[in-house]
């Protein structure tokens, strides 16, 4: 028999091992802690080794023809050409979680904003300036001066804090 | 009538105006508008507060759609199903009909809450008190498998619903375990002995993947649809929710019987509408439009999960059962008011009751009026460049995150589940199980626990049990079922199932 090895599998494998980690560790909890999580376990494992067998030996069609009643990413688009934006996006996504950390909310959002707007938007000076201020003004007046929300500062000013550069 | 009286009218007013908001804003769900609104009501008297309070609460879930059919991102938890087919008609150039179709669906499903709450007080007690710990556990089990078996095309489809469920189900094992106190997979940290929550996992699945692909296409939300022409399908998803009325009204009952039952609430409501809608399909075609923007995906969340609003008080108001967080900030209200939801709300205080009624109706008139008057405005945000638009709705989704417990990891939580969605995206995973899974977990988890304590194995014979295995069965076999006489019908073998 021919096997088939895709992408989807790797997500089959990763849900087997996440299912025989939950059955494993609960054999070692009390009954009523046990219960639910062996409940829930066994058969997700089960499923998974069932989806795996299907994608690696299943009809290729069968496999194809699988689709969620859900959002869809676009297609239209070259595939490395996509592959090339998705990982770019993730890059910027995670570049914001790493100002946040680094800077603060009350720094990060605004520079965030004008620093898409300038390298990544490619926008004008009249356009991202604006949209830079907006923001900040949308994030200080709504959250931190209306509902008072406590903001962590970020590593950068703790960090400067604590050997007294700045009080 | 209280609500006509110009002091409780003007509350009323002032409370919609915050929930209109808090509806938009990604992370401020309603159940903490009501908190925060709490210390306001001290001076108040109950002919004040409560309009104001419950003006705000039920106009949330209406608003909370505008988000999710423009942005894909959720407003509120309840306002997740409208995504899967709201942001597809976005991207189409259908903003407006799928704005002008939830916005009308939801006034629909708004006012049948308030009906259904009017008449139904003196019937439902049976129907509450009948279901114990067992047949609520079936009920959950039955809507996890009622949106599985729907949100999957072709014969795997049940099966990665069913996985997706199940993964679900795991992720809300994480936390202190609430029988025995012991931690489950909190990796040693004190961030996730409360568990994983819920707002920032919502975001990330549904929104960050919709946020990349945006990046990805280039272009606008809405493609290369010229500026100016959104708005003009308003009329157009007006008329959709009376074409499809009585789909819309078998919405909106479904989410007021799920809004009767403790614990439930607006997060299933929405998907087992969404299931139901999505089953209303009558071919193979059809079917597979669902998920493409097809306008009843929009129509049957929307109406759901606001007349599950109105149903969620029979509970709250004759028993002092809250049916949701919200429900149970609004009892704490109550006490603060002075007034004991039970028997005294039915008698005493039924004027005021009554007035909750008119509340609900009047405030969901007014925020929708005043959106379809700002519909056009809202439908060419669409047509913004990407570009402009992904930071600040990368930032929205960062704060409204943030604001759940205003820790670091609340962000971390959304990148993972950010990765996760995307993941599911692309591999035809089907995202609404897993999010129903995840949040009736810990419910279920209780429920299961109670059963079998108390009952041991018996519970498993119970008739009401049985009877609702039964319908968990038609459920698993019907699209199988329904598939193979299509086929027949059409005769086309080797074609592949619904």
């Amino acid at each position: 028999m021919k096997i088939r090895y895709n992408s989807k599998a790797l997500m089959d494998l990763c849900l087997i091992g996440i299912g025989l980690v939950v059955i494993i560790t609960s054999l070692k909890w009390p009954f009523k802690t046990a219960l639910f999580p062996i409940v829930i376990g066994t058969p997700v494992f089960l499923m998974a080794i069932a989806d795996l067998l299907l994608n690696l030996f299943g009809r290729e069609k069968m496999v194809e023809k699988q689709a969620a009643v859900d959002f869809k990413l676009s297609e239209d688009v070259d595939q490395t050409l996509a592959t090339h934006r998705t990982l770019l996006a993730f890059a910027w996504i995670i570049g914001f979680f790493l100002m946040i950390l680094f800077f603060g909310f009350h720094l990060a959002v605004p520079l965030y904003v004008l620093f898409y707007l300038k390298i990544q938007g490619r926008e004008r000076w009249r356009i991202s300036l604006p949209l830079m201020l907006s923001a900040w003004v949308f994030f200080y007046g709504l959250f931190v001066w209306l509902l008072d929300t406590p903001f962590q500062e970020g590593w950068i000013f703790k960090g400067l804090r604590a050997i007294g550069i700045i009080g | 009538m209280i609500n006509l009286q110009f002091q409780p009218f003007l509350y009323m007013l002032i409370g919609s105006a915050i929930g209109f908001w808090v509806g938009i804003l990604p992370g401020i769900g309603g159940g903490t508008a009501l908190a925060l609104m709490m210390p306001f009501i001290y001076k108040m008297t109950p002919q004040e507060a409560l309009p104001f309070l419950l003006g705000m609460h039920s106009v949330v879930a209406t608003t909370g759609d505008i988000t999710s059919v423009l942005f894909g991102i959720p407003g509120e938890p309840t306002t997740v199903a409208t995504i899967v087919d709201g942001f597809p008609m976005s991207k189409k150039g259908e903003a407006g009909r799928a704005l002008g179709a939830v916005l009308m669906s939801s006034l629909i499903g708004a006012l049948f809450g308030a009906v259904f709450l009017a008449f139904s007080i003196p019937i439902v007690r049976p129907l509450v008190l009948a279901f114990g710990s067992p047949e609520m556990f079936m009920v959950i089990i039955l809507g996890l498998t009622c949106i599985s078996t729907l949100s999957g095309q072709g014969k795997r489809g049940l099966l990665l619903g069913m996985m997706s469920g199940g993964f679900g189900l795991i992720c809300s094992l994480v936390g202190q375990d609430r029988q025995a106190g012991i931690l489950r997979f909190t990796i040693g940290q004190l961030y996730l002995w409360n568990g994983l929550p819920i707002i920032p996992v919502v975001i990330g699945l549904f929104a960050i993947p919709e946020i990349i692909d945006l990046a990805v296409r280039g272009t606008a939300i809405a493609g290369d649809v010229s500026f100016g022409n959104l708005g003009k399908g308003v009329k157009e998803g007006i008329k959709d929710t009376f074409h499809h009325f009585w789909l819309t009204l078998r919405c909106s009952f479904i989410g007021s019987l799920i809004g009767i039952m403790p614990g439930l609430g607006g997060a299933v409501a929405q998907w087992v509408s969404y299931a139901h809608a999505a089953q209303s399909a009558k071919t193979m075609e059809e079917r597979a439009g669902f998920g493409k923007g097809d306008v009843r995906g929009v129509l049957g969340p929307g109406a759901a999960n606001n007349s599950k609003e109105g149903a969620g008080l029979i509970p709250t108001v004759a028993f002092g059962i809250p049916g949701s967080t919200g429900m149970a900030i609004l009892m704490g209200a109550f006490f603060l008011l002075g007034l004991v939801p039970g028997p005294d709300m039915l008698t005493k205080h039924l004027t005021l009751t009554y007035s909750m009624v008119w509340t609900i109706a009047l405030s969901n008139i007014i925020i929708v009026a005043v959106c379809l008057l700002f519909i056009n405005h809202l439908a060419n945000l669409t047509t913004v460049r990407g570009n402009l638009l992904i930071p600040f709705i990368l930032m929205l989704c960062f704060i409204g995150a943030y604001t759940t417990n205003n820790h670091i990891g609340d962000l971390i939580v959304l990148l993972v589940f950010g990765g996760i969605g995307y993941l599911m995206v692309r591999f035809g995973w089907p995202r609404p199980p897993f999010i129903l899974g995840f949040i009736l977990g810990s419910l279920a988890e209780t429920y299961l626990y109670t059963s079998t304590t108390r009952y041991g194995a018996d519970w498993l014979y119970r008739p009401k049990v049985i009877i609702l295995f039964f319908i968990i069965v038609a459920f698993v076999l019907y699209p199988f079922i329904r598939g193979k006489r299509l086929l027949r019908e059409h005769e086309e073998p080797g074609e592949d199932q619904i």
